[in-house]
Parts: structure tokens; sequence; C-alpha cells
């Protein structure tokens, strides 16, 4: 029971309230800027270069089977997830579009499914638990490498990290383990490499724009993964007051 | 009997649609703008510059963006002398028609699918739509009816609202900055004026 009592998005509320309400949830900001700055610093010297290179050096169609590949291998996780949740239908979608792409795509490098028009969804732990009952979740926390996050979602990503059915398969051979999950994270950010620079380029305060931004967009998928009587009202159905003058 | 069936029936239909009431104009209003900058701008051939000149009229005459900039200021809008609030929406919008310009140049033209309206209260409407990709993704955008016309006061895309992302950003800079606008602005117009559009990938 304690764990609902995360506070309150209401949207009826003053927004004036409601701004220095999401700068309450991020009481540990001092450090939370000072592990953005290092996990920025590294994206530039290590995760961004490369990505670039890749780029650079592999034309598009053969990466998007790269990605499409080391999408299905995460299907099953997506799977364990839905079916924790009692997500029936999406388990349902998530079989299909494992077993179409894994056997007809060539191991998963092509998206059969989609063609076929079987529904992409993506399934985390940290829905999971927002399922089971853990609906909002504060202090926003900022963890080394992994990015924004909070206490649900930080204990949803170490869960999936030894959820993921793969890994158990290659358990034994870390060269390929590390590799997975090291060329999983610079196909994802090669694809975000355009949109990433322009929001950085056009943000006077990066920091506060990812939180801003991942808080809201996080808070749309857990709503989306809650029943729907349960879900709190959209984050953005703020009240837009406007001043006549 | 099957007489008072159906016209239970016929009544509870009008009812649901009652529920469901479409403001029609207002989706018109989305999608025409969205055809528009879709074919004339987004899936042209012309250059970034090109696409920022057609792109400013467009952005200008559909978007609220003195109420916008009013918003994303905050408590800091009202502290602000008139000329302080003059200069920050030129920059403002110079800014945000640059980076927006860029954002566009990144997505493929995909056609947008409208599902409904909801009304947000104070003459306010939200178009929900989604832009057909697998998954689909989210594109909401809000609505204010003034003088019979229809004028975009936010877009929210998968949940997250660029409004309130922009008075987040605009709130932290300032408290840094002891409030002082101008700073702001002053930053806004060197980040403008240092801003080079993304290299297209197509």
């Amino acid at each position: 029971m304690i764990l609902l009592l995360g506070g309150c998005a209401c949207p009826t509320q003053n927004v004036d309230d409601r701004v220095s309400a999401s700068q309450a949830e991020d009481p540990l900001e001092p450090l939370n800027r000072g592990i953005f700055a290092f996990n920025m610093a590294l994206d530039k010297l290590i995760l961004k270069p490369v990505a670039q290179g890749y780029r650079f050096v592999v034309p598009e169609p053969a990466r998007r089977g790269v990605g499409n590949f080391f999408s299905n291998l995460k299907q099953p996780l997506y799977l364990i997830n839905a079916l924790l949740q009692g997500e029936g239908a999406e388990a349902g979608d998530i079989s299909k579009r494992f077993l179409a792409n894994t056997f007809w795509g060539f191991l998963g490098i092509f998206d059969v499914a989609s063609e076929l028009e079987i529904p992409k969804v993506t399934n985390d732990f940290g829905q999971t638990l927002a399922v089971w009952g853990w609906r909002e979740s504060s202090p926003y926390l900022v963890l080394p490498i992994l990015g924004p996050s909070n206490p649900r979602d930080a204990i949803g990503t170490g869960v999936d990290l030894v959820l993921t059915p793969i890994d158990w398969i290659l358990k034994n051979e870390p060269v390929l383990l590390y590799s997975r999950i090291a060329l999983e994270n610079w196909d994802k950010r090669e694809r975000a490499l355009d949109l990433l620079d322009n929001l950085e380029r056009s943000s006077t305060d990066f920091y506060a724009t990812t939180r801003s931004m991942y808080q809201q967009n996080r808070r749309q998928k857990i709503n989306e993964s809650v029943d729907a009587l349960e879900a709190q009202p959209a984050d953005y159905e703020f009240d837009f007051d406007i001043d006549e003058e | 009997m099957k007489k008072i069936i159906y016209i239970v029936s016929a009544v509870l239909l009008f009812f649901a649609g009652a529920g469901h009431a479409q403001d029609q104009a207002a989706v018109s209003f989305v999608s025409n703008l969205a055809d528009k900058v879709i074919k004339e701008i987004i899936t042209s051939s012309k250059t970034p510059e090109e696409k920022l000149y057609l792109f400013q009229d467009d952005f200008q005459q559909a978007l609220d963006l003195k109420n916008i900039g009013q918003f994303v200021l905050g408590v800091y809008w009202k502290k602000a002398t008139p000329a302080q609030r003059e200069a920050f929406l030129k920059e403002f919008t110079d800014f945000t028609t640059k980076t927006w310009t860029d954002r566009f140049n990144m997505y493929d033209g995909q056609q947008f699918s409208f599902s409904g309206t909801r009304d947000a209260g104070k003459a306010q409407v939200y178009v929900d739509s989604t832009i057909s990709t697998n998954p689909p993704i989210s594109v909401i955008w809000r609505l204010r009816q003034k003088d019979g016309t229809y004028r975009i006061i936010d877009i929210i895309v998968e949940g997250v609202s660029m409004a309130m992302s922009y008075r987040n950003e605009y709130t932290a800079f300032l408290q840094k900055n002891n409030g002082n606008l101008d700073t702001l602005t002053k930053e806004l117009k060197k980040k403008s004026d240092n801003f080079k559009f993304t290299k297209s990938q197509k």
C-alpha cells in the first residue's frame, strides 16, 4: 500500500504547483546531474563515435537487419513480462512475432511479422511492477551508463537483465554475451543519433529536457500497461491556463 | 417487442454517438495542416534552408506562439517587462522553427490517421492521431479555439507534451540564472545562430 503513495500528478491542479511538484521528484538533482555529465562524457567518448562509424561503414538495409536480429532476441523477455502481467493477447502477438521472424525471417534478420501486420510491442519488468501495484515511483534517478530511471524502473532494468532468456544460453560464453549487449546498444544508439543530436543542440538545459521527456514518456507507457480503469489521467492533460491581455 | 429493442438501441446509439461528438472542424484543421506540411515541405527535395523559409509561415500561422511562450515561462512571464516578453517570443519562435524544421526533416512523411477529438475545457480540444508505423506513434494535438479559428497550443508525442518539456527546461535554466529572462533570450539567440541542420540520412 505504501508503494501507492507516490504522489499524484492530478491534471486539474494548478500548473505552477505541478512544476514545483515535478521538481520535488528530483531531490537528488546535484548527484543526478553529476552522473548525467559522466554518462554524456562516456557517450561522446565511446558510444556515439562508434555508432557514427557503424552508420558510415554499414549501409542502411544491413543495419536494419542487425536491428531486427537484436530486437528478435528480446522477444522472449517481452513474452515473460506479458505473461507476468496477465496480458494474454499481447503474449500471443509476441509469440507469433518471434516464431514468424525466427523461422521465416532467417533468425530474425527479416521482419516478416511486420509484413504480416503482427503488432510490435515491448514489455519490461518496470511495467510488470506497475501492473502489480507499484504505480508511482520517485525520486528521479540517473543511473550510471543506463541513464534516466526511478527506483521501480531501476529494479525493473535489473530484473530484465537476469530474465533475458538468450543470455541464459550465452551464460558460459562471456564474449558472446557481452557482444550481444554491446551490439544491441550500439545499434540503438545509431538509430537515435539524429534525434538526440537535435534535442541536445536545441536545449538550454539538456539535463532538464531529458528528465522532463523521460518522466512524461514513462508515465504514458505505464498508463498503457495498467488497466484502463486504474490508469492515472495522462500527464499532458494539465491546465493550459492563458491570461488574456 | 422487436420494435422496442430497435428503439432502445437507436436511443443508446444516439447517446453513444453524442459521447464521442467529433469536432470535425478541429480534425480538418490538423489534417489539412499535416497534409500541406508533408506535401510541400517534408517529402519535397528542397534544401533545409528552403524548407525553413516555407515552414516559418505555416508554423507561425498554425501555432499560438504568444500563448505557448507565456505558458513555457510560467511565473517568469508575469515578472517580465513587455519588452523582455517581446524579445523572448522572437527568439523562441525563431529557434523552435529551426529545430522543428530539422526534426520534421527526419520524418519520412508517413500519413497520420485521426481517431477522434476530446474536449479539453476552456475552448480547447485534443485531436488524437497516430503515425502508421509499427508500433504506431501517438501524436495528440491540443488546439485552442479563438475568434472562430483554431491554433495549436501543444503537441504531445508518445505522452511527451512539448509545451511542458519547454516549460520544465526553461524554468530549470532560469532558476540557475537568477530568473533573468534576458539571459535565456540571449542563450536562445546564440543557439539559434549556431544551429546546423542534421545531414539527411534518407
